[in-house]
C-alpha cells in the first residue's frame, strides 16, 4: 500500500531523511516513532507530494510525484496543528468534501459515528470547538471521504490524556480496514494503536518491527507504576528497594515507578501482597522514548530493520 | 473548479471580516458626502460639479483601495500558513497553482464586492438626482483594476513572507511608498537629483497609484492642471486616449506581472 525505496530529503545542507526503504501492507496500522525533528513530518510531506525528494514513493498504487495532486485523493490527513478556518463545522465539512470531490454524506456519517453529528454541532464555528472535537472533525473528513490511507501527524499532541484515548479508540473502531501511518513521540500511544513500529532516528530508519520486538531489541521492558497514599509513598519505596526483583525505582508524591529485572512483574505483585504494602493501583508504563533511542543507537545492528514490513 | 471553490470560500470569509465592511462603509459615506456637496454646484454649474465629486471619490479610492487590497491579500497566504490552514489545504487534492488562483479570486472578489456596495450607494443617489451613470461606472471599473493590481502585489508579498506580521509591515510600507512616490513626492525627488523629465513621465505611468490617478482624471475630463506636470506632459505626448490606454495598460501589467511573480514564489516553495 505504501512503499518507499531509497527515500531521501535534504533542506539545504541538512539531511533530514536518508535512504529509507520501507513497505506498509494494506490495512496495517504503523506507528512512526521519533523525537521532534527526526523527520516524521517531512516523511508525511513526501507522501503527500508536498515536497520534492530523492528515491521512489508509491501510495495506493500511485507513484508520488512532487506537486501532483492525484495521490492526495487516496490519503486522508490529520495534522498536528488543528487548522483555523473562519467557518462553521458544516461549512468546513462541505468545503473540504467539495474539494475532495465527494458527497458530504460520507464525512457527515463518519462524524456521527465519532459522536459529533452535524445536526448537533454543525452550526458551531470551528474556533468554538475543543481541540479534541476539531481533531475528530478532521478525522471524520479523512475517513469519510473514501481515503484508503490515513496519515496522522501527532494528532493528539495538544489533547489531554482522556481525549487522546478517546480519539484512538474511535480510530481503532472506524478505521479498521484503513491503512494507517501515524507519527508520534509517545510510546503509550503506540501501544494503543499500532501493529508495527518504524523508528526514525538521525535521518535513518533505526527500527522496523513489532512493539514487542522493539522492547526486546532495546532491553526496554515496560515500567511498573504503583500508586500509594501520599503519606505512605516513602515507606512503600523503602520496602520495594529491598526486593531482589527491583532493579531501579523512582518515587514521587503519588506513587512509585519501578524497573524490574527480567520478566518479574508478577513476582513484584507477590512481594507487594506479602509485605502488605498500601498500593491502590498497579499498571504498566512504556519505557521512555529517549531510553529506546539510546539503546537502538548503542545496539546498532541488533535491531530487526529489514524494510520488508510486517 | 477547485479555484472557484477556493474563491467562493475566500469571498465568504472576507465578507465576515471587518475590513470588508470598513471599506464599503468608507465608500458609502464618502460617496454620499461628495454627492451632497456636489449638489449645490450641480444646480449652478451642471455636470462639471460631478466631475469634482467624482474626483473626490477617486482621491478616496486612491488612498483606501490599495491599502485594503494590500492588507487583505498580504494576510491571505502568510496568515493561512501561520494558522496551519494552508498546510491542511495543500494536503488535499489541490495544486499550489489552484490555491494561488483561488486566493487571488477570493480576495479580489471580496474587494470588488465591497466597492460595489460602496459605489452602488453613491450611484443610487446620483441616479435619483439625474446624474449620468457612465462616469461612476467607469470609476468603479478602474477602481476594480486598481484593486486587482494591488491584490496581486499583496499576494506576491504574502507568498514570500514567513509570517502575517511581516507581510503586513511590508505591504504597509509599499502602500506608503507608492503614495509618497506620487506626483509631488516624485517632483521633489527629481528636482533634488536633477533627473530627466522623461524618467518622471515613465515613473508616473509605472507607479500604479499614479497610473490610476492619471487615467481617471483624463477619463473624467477634469482640469488638466490636476494631472500635475508629468501628467500634463504625458497628455501632450500621448493625447487623452493614449494616456488612458497607457495608464490602464500599466495597471493591467502590474496585475499580471505581480500575479505571475507571486504564483512563481508560491509554487516553488517546496
Amino acid at each position: 500500500m505504501i512503499t518507499g525505496v531509497g527515500l531521501g530529503k535534504s533542506y539545504g545542507d541538512q539531511r533530514v531523511l536518508g535512504d529509507l526503504d520501507f513497505h506498509i501492507e494494506a490495512g496495517e496500522r504503523v506507528a512512526l516513532l521519533g523525537l521532534n525533528g527526526a523527520g516524521k513530518t517531512t516523511l508525511f510531506r513526501c507522501l503527500l507530494a508536498l515536497t520534492d525528494f530523492e528515491g521512489e514513493l508509491r501510495v495506493a498504487g500511485e507513484t508520488v510525484t512532487p506537486g501532483r495532486k492525484e495521490v492526495r485523493r487516496k490519503i486522508g490527513y490529520v495534522p498536528q496543528q488543528a487548522p483555523l478556518y473562519d467557518m462553521t463545522l458544516t461549512e468546513f465539512v462541505a468545503f473540504f468534501s467539495a474539494l475532495r470531490d465527494v458527497a458530504m454524506d460520507g464525512p457527515a456519517s463518519t462524524l456521527a459515528a465519532l459522536g459529533m453529528p452535524l445536526e448537533e454541532t454543525g452550526a458551531k464555528a470551528l474556533n468554538e470547538l475543543s481541540g479534541g472535537m476539531v481533531q475528530k472533525a478532521l478525522l471524520g473528513l479523512a475517513l469519510g471521504s473514501g481515503s484508503s490511507v490515513l496519515l496522522l501527524d501527532e494528532p493528539t499532541a495538544n489533547l489531554d490524556p482522556g481525549a487522546r484515548r478517546d480519539l484512538f479508540r474511535r480510530v481503532r473502531e472506524i478505521a479498521a480496514e484503513t491503512t494507517l501511518l501515524f507519527a508520534s513521540h509517545r510510546l503509550d500511544e503506540i501501544e494503543l494503536l499500532a501493529d508495527r513500529v518504524l523508528v526514525l532516528h538521525g535521518g535513518g530508519l533505526a527500527f522496523d518491527g513489532t512493539l514487542e520486538e522493539l522492547w526486546r531489541a532495546t532491553d526496554a521492558a515496560p515500567r511498573l507504576w504503583l500508586s500509594a497514599p501520599a503519606h505512605e509513598v516513602e515507606r512503600v519505596a523503602a520496602e520495594l528497594r529491598e526486593c531482589p526483583v527491583v532493579s531501579d525505582l523512582r518515587a514521587n508524591g503519588a506513587g512509585v515507578e519501578v524497573d524490574v529485572r527480567g520478566d518479574a512483574s508478577l513476582d513484584l505483585l507477590l512481594e507487594v501482597r506479602q509485605r502488605g504494602l498500601p498500593v491502590t493501583e498497579f499498571r504498566t508504563r512504556p519505557p521512555s522514548l529517549e531510553h529506546v533511542l539510546d539503546r537502538l543507537e548503542s545496539h546498532g545492528d541488533a535491531t530487526p530493520v529489514d524494510g520488508g514490513g510486517g | 473548479m477547485t479555484a472557484r471553490l477556493l474563491a467562493q470560500a475566500g469571498v465568504r470569509e472576507s465578507v465576515r471580516a471587518y475590513w470588508f465592511w470598513l471599506n464599503a462603509g468608507i465608500f458609502v459615506a464618502g460617496g454620499l458626502l461628495l454627492m451632497l456637496f456636489g449638489q449645490v454646484d450641480v444646480s449652478l454649474l451642471g455636470y462639471r460639479s460631478y466631475g469634482r465629486a467624482l474626483a473626490g471619490l477617486m482621491q478616496l479610492a486612491l488612498f483606501v483601495v490599495p491599502l485594503m487590497a494590500l492588507l487583505s491579500s498580504g494576510a491571505a497566504i502568510a496568515g493561512a500558513r501561520e494558522t496551519g490552514a494552508l498546510d491542511y489545504l495543500l494536503a488535499q487534492p489541490v495544486t499550489r497553482e489552484e490555491v494561488f488562483a483561488g486566493k487571488w479570486l477570493g480576495v479580489t472578489g471580496a474587494v470588488v464586492a465591497s466597492l460595489v456596495v460602496g459605489y452602488g450607494a453613491t450611484g443610487a443617489v446620483a441616479a435619483i438626482k439625474g446624474v449620468p451613470a457612465l462616469p461612476i461606472a467607469m470609476l468603479l471599473l478602474f477602481t476594480v483594476v486598481l484593486a486587482a493590481a494591488f491584490v496581486s502585489i499583496g499576494l506576491w508579498v504574502s507568498a514570500l513572507a514567513s509570517t502575517r506580521g511581516r507581510a503586513t509591515s511590508v505591504v504597509f510600507t509599499l502602500w506608503l511608498a507608492f503614495l509618497a512616490l506620487g506626483s509631488l513626492g516624485l517632483m521633489a525627488a527629481f528636482v533634488r537629483w536633477g533627473l530627466p523629465a522623461g524618467v518622471l513621465q515613465v515613473w508616473s505611468l509605472v507607479n500604479p497609484v499614479e497610473a490610476f490617478r492619471l487615467a481617471m482624471i483624463a477619463l473624467l475630463e477634469a482640469d488638466p492642471g490636476l494631472l500635475g506636470p508629468a501628467g500634463a506632459a504625458l497628455l501632450d505626448n500621448l493625447g487623452r486616449v493614449g494616456l488612458i490606454a497607457a495608464a490602464s495598460g500599466s495597471l493591467v501589467a502590474w496585475t499580471a506581472l505581480a500575479y505571475w511573480a507571486g504564483r512563481r514564489a508560491f509554487t516553488s516553495a517546496t
